[in-house]
């Protein structure tokens, strides 16, 4: 559908959106409850990770690092170090897993961890998440495939009631909470793996959090291979479903791309009164519908005059791109963190793998921008308007409760960018107004002048 | 000869004065067991604030994806902020194996071409420097092929923390750029400002402060910084190291090398930021500097005092517990108590000796030092009756259960509470902090619970 440049052809990021593939897993690992993600590297890589994410949801974020030195690198296989950080977290805390995830420093020097877990008797799953390889939606795919290739029992029943959800790394934890109870509307028990919509949803825990606190259990994890379907949300974690068959093949894979808009909510309910074997709708879902009906119409006319600049993960730009377009908006540009092959199918004009250079290089292509806080600058310095989405978001509170999802979402997302877009143009009036006022003072001051003397 | 600094001799810098003992701060991280950011991080707070030159990482995403454009070090620099623009070479699996030279040779090209800075720092991370790219090479050639200072800053995370990393930077703009230059022209009142990152605009609170008195801030290391004025550096009268116990290496060595005397400074709090003037004053050796500063400093402080009258009801008889790092335990303390609060405790936990001497010199021999924080907090607002909690985020737990109010330390990245006027805004935050119901009511039982 739209123009694909996959390879930016620069030897350098500037102003990147790009985040790497340990911060992936970290955010993965922090969906399990009680879970204490140990990210094996220098300490650095786990800082910078942890200050990100715990300025974007505003919420304590337990992760510790190995901190692995110039000393212990060159000593060590992987193994001091891991092992000495699990016994020093448990001399703390008692968590219910162990995290390990891995940094380019590590996969580099050639650790082998998957050593480690024999070693211990507290429940580890560890992943390699190089950061030169693959990015955010890469590390979050991953971890989630090494929980349950590494914690699932086998199982050859099926309860017919169990659906496994899959989400993508850029859904916020209110979405994930929305799509469970859609699904659960429809008399599904539903995991979710990970699981952000308990663990980082912004709600005021018992008390400051040092592992995680909420989100799938270990236990949970152990049984899931129980469930009659995988649910996967976005390109990026659709691999996972085969990851979930290999336990039972019995289990029923379904995909969707997006569950956004009126067509991608649309697809999952008529799934879902399919596989229910229901033949109504739940009465509020039907409500929702018609809301984002009439959302669309109130919308249509502020979205369908403006040229949109998306700046996203590869499934979150199909999702914001596909709603848009519902309602007219001109995707004119997407700009992908990493490349993917749901690019080809995001619906713009153009989509490239690149950095907000690249963006401010083209920047005659859109009116508006929607992308992560750093869009925010690149909005100001063009003189354009932008709506903060994505990772990371430091210039706004209450990012984990952003629902642009389903019916409901869609609605909300379509009157924020429709006002956020009729706002923008209002000011471009006032500016414009504003000019022709003091050119026609000046003007009139110039008339008013005494004429010139003659005599 | 490569420019990587000797790590070893940095960790046991002899001015830093915990470095005799092993056990202390400088020591190796502890697996499990560390916060806190690797060296690159704090070689970038030490050198991002120079808004001319352009920040290269040589490493992948972790390392600055992020990361930039988070520190809120204000320039007055007219041309594109750079210290808001983040450059990485994003290496990739080829990189990995065939080495990421090329590639770096390519993006110090790019940067010049297209963002014209004054130099390229160009920042060495965990893989670049594990697979051996030579930066000194890249930086040399740069150099040589634009003509513009490429300095190459060897701080890979593994060799350690931030302090680590801060002082790596000094000591590359010590070789690389220091000296480089000669000033137009010279005054007897000229000084360097060392470690002053201009952090949410404090070196703006006093700056005009001192060009009145006729001292000159010849250049800082690096808030506001220009790479033009770091370069004339040697020739200063004075260094004056802004918080920053890192960078006592660097002032040292300009010591030995150019004879330039060094003292520290706090411009926190009313009290500190007269103090820290007047021994600059003291220190540049002029009697009339010095009665002009004296007379400057009674002027500032009878404005402060006036300004502050309305506050001082609402803070008298308040008690505060204080838990953040390092100079802060004693610096916002000492701002506090400008303010008429009563500190009654302050954390200790990763402070050196020093800081925990000082703590102790102004808190006073009843208030508690913390060593444990994190576990003491609550016991000790017991048992002191703390009005106020100032710490980090994951401290408001502890403030809400006891239900007294409290102020996130780290508003100070966003706000600027240095200085005499930054002083005002404090007041202004602890005094919305202690009259908000939020504190009380938030964690207050349903009706239905009991
Ligand atoms: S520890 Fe190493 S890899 Fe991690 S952020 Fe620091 S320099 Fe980069």
């Amino acid at each position: 559908m739209a123009e694909v440049r996959r390879k930016s052809g620069k030897p350098l990021q500037v102003n990147p959106h790009k985040l790497s593939q340990p911060m992936g897993a970290t955010l993965a690992f922090l969906g399990v409850d009680r879970c204490m993600p140990l990210m094996h590297g220098a300490q650095g890589c786990a800082s910078f990770t942890k200050v990100m994410f715990t300025r974007h949801f505003c919420e304590p974020i337990a992760l510790q690092t190995t901190a692995v030195t110039d000393v212990t690198a060159v000593l060590d296989g992987g193994d001091y170090s891991i092992l000495e950080s699990i016994k020093t977290i448990r001399e703390k805390v008692t968590p219910e897993l162990i995290g390990v995830h891995t940094t380019g420093l590590t996969e580099t020097k050639g650790d082998d961890i998957r050593g480690v877990a024999g070693k211990i008797d507290v429940p580890v799953v560890y992943v390699g998440t190089a950061d030169f390889k693959g990015g955010l939606e890469s590390g979050w795919t991953l971890t989630g495939q090494a929980l349950i290739d590494q914690l699932t029992a086998r199982c050859d029943r099926i309860d017919a009631q169990k659906m496994v959800l899959v989400p993508h790394v850029s859904m916020q934890p209110i979405e994930v909470e929305k799509i469970r109870e859609l699904i659960e509307a429809f008399g599904f028990k539903v995991v979710a793996v990970p699981d952000l919509s308990s663990s980082l949803d912004n709600h005021l825990g018992e008390k400051q959090a040092s592992l995680s606190s909420g989100g799938v259990t270990v236990t949970e994890l152990e049984q899931l291979a129980d469930a009659a379907f995988i649910v996967t949300l976005g390109a990026s974690v659709k691999g996972v479903g085969a990851t979930l068959q290999t336990k039972n093949p019995a289990i029923r894979h379904r995909h969707f791309n997006h569950v956004s808009g009126l067509i991608g909510t649309d697809a999952l309910v008529a799934w879902l009164l399919e596989v229910s074997g229901r033949d109504a709708l739940p009465a509020a879902v039907e409500r929702w519908r018609k809301r984002l009906q009439d959302a669309m119409l109130d919308s249509h006319f502020s979205i369908g005059q403006t040229r949109f600049l998306l700046v996203a993960e590869p499934d979150h730009l199909a999702a914001m791109a596909a709603c848009l377009r519902e309602v007219g908006g001109k995707v004119t540009l997407a700009v992908a963190t990493v490349d993917s092959p749901i690019l080809a199918d995001i619906e713009a004009d153009q989509v490239i793998v690149g950095d907000l250079e690249d963006a401010e290089n083209m920047s005659d292509a859109y009116d508006m921008i929607i992308g992560n806080f750093h869009t925010e600058a690149l909005a100001h310095r063009l003189g354009k308007t932008a709506v903060m989405r994505g990772f990371p978001n430091y210039e706004e509170i209450g990012n984990a409760l952003k629902n642009d999802v389903l019916y409901e979402g869609g609605a909300y997302f379509l009157f924020e960018i429709a006002n956020a877009a009729e706002r923008m143009r209002q000011e471009q009036v006032h500016r414009e107004r504003e000019q022709i006022r003091l050119q026609r003072i000046a003007d009139s001051n110039l008339d008013s002048r005494p004429l010139p003397n003659h005599a | 000869m490569s420019s990587k600094p000797k790590i070893k001799e940095l960790l046991v810098e002899s001015a830093c004065e915990h470095s005799t003992d092993k056990k202390g701060s400088c020591n190796a991280p502890k697996p499990g067991a560390t916060t806190g950011g690797c060296a690159l991080d704090g070689a970038q707070i030490a050198l991002f604030p120079f808004a001319d030159a352009a920040h290269l990482v040589h490493g992948p995403m972790s390392c600055v994806g992020g990361a930039w454009e988070t520190r809120l070090t204000p320039t007055s620099w007219s041309g594109r902020d750079l210290t808001q623009t983040g450059f990485a070479t994003d290496i990739n699996t080829n990189d990995v194996v065939f080495g990421g030279e090329k590639k770096l040779a390519a993006a110090i090209d790019h940067i010049i071409a297209q963002y014209a800075p004054e130099a390229v720092f160009v920042y060495s991370t965990c893989v670049t420097a594990l697979t051996g790219d030579d930066l000194d090479a890249a930086c040399k050639q740069g150099t040589e092929r634009h003509g513009i200072p490429c300095v190459p800053v060897h701080a890979p995370g593994f060799v350690g923390a931030k302090n680590l990393g801060s002082r790596i930077a000094g000591e590359a703009v010590l070789r690389h750029l220091i000296g480089t230059k000669e000033p137009e022209e010279s005054t007897p009142f000229d000084i360097n400002l060392i470690g002053e990152h201009n952090n949410t605009g404090e070196l703006w609170r006093y700056r005009h402060l001192l060009e009145e008195l006729g001292i000159r801030v010849l250049s800082t290391f690096s808030g506001d910084g220009r790479i033009s004025e770091i370069r004339t550096a040697h020739r200063a009268k004075l260094n004056v190291i802004v918080c920053a116990k890192s960078l006592v290496s660097m002032t040292r060595k300009m010591q030995e090398r150019y004879g330039i005397p060094w003292i520290s400074c706090s411009f926190y709090g009313m009290t500190d930021t007269s103090n820290s003037i007047l021994a600059i004053a003291e220190a540049l050796d002029d009697a009339d500097l010095i009665e002009r500063t004296r007379r400057l400093v009674a002027r500032e402080e009878a404005r402060l005092e006036e300004k502050l009258i309305p506050y001082r009801e609402i803070f008298s008889g308040k008690k505060a517990v204080l838990n953040t790092g390092g100079n802060k335990s004693w610096s916002i303390a000492s701002a506090l108590q400008d303010l008429g609060i009563e500190v009654v405790a302050t954390s200790v936990r990763k402070s050196t000796e020093e800081d925990k001497a000082k703590a102790r010199k102004y808190l006073g021999e009843n208030a508690v030092l913390m060593t444990e924080p994190a576990s003491q907090q609550a016991k000790v607002i017991d048992e002191t009756g703390a009005h106020l909690l100032l710490a980090g985020g994951r401290s408001l737990y502890t403030a809400i259960k006891k239900r007294i109010a409290f102020t996130d330390v780290n508003q100070e990245k966003k706000k600027s509470y240095g200085g005499y006027d930054g002083l005002l805004v404090l007041a202004e935050d602890l005094k919305n902090s202690l009259q908000n119901p939020v504190f009380e009511l938030v964690d207050r039982k349903a009706p239905w619970q009991k």
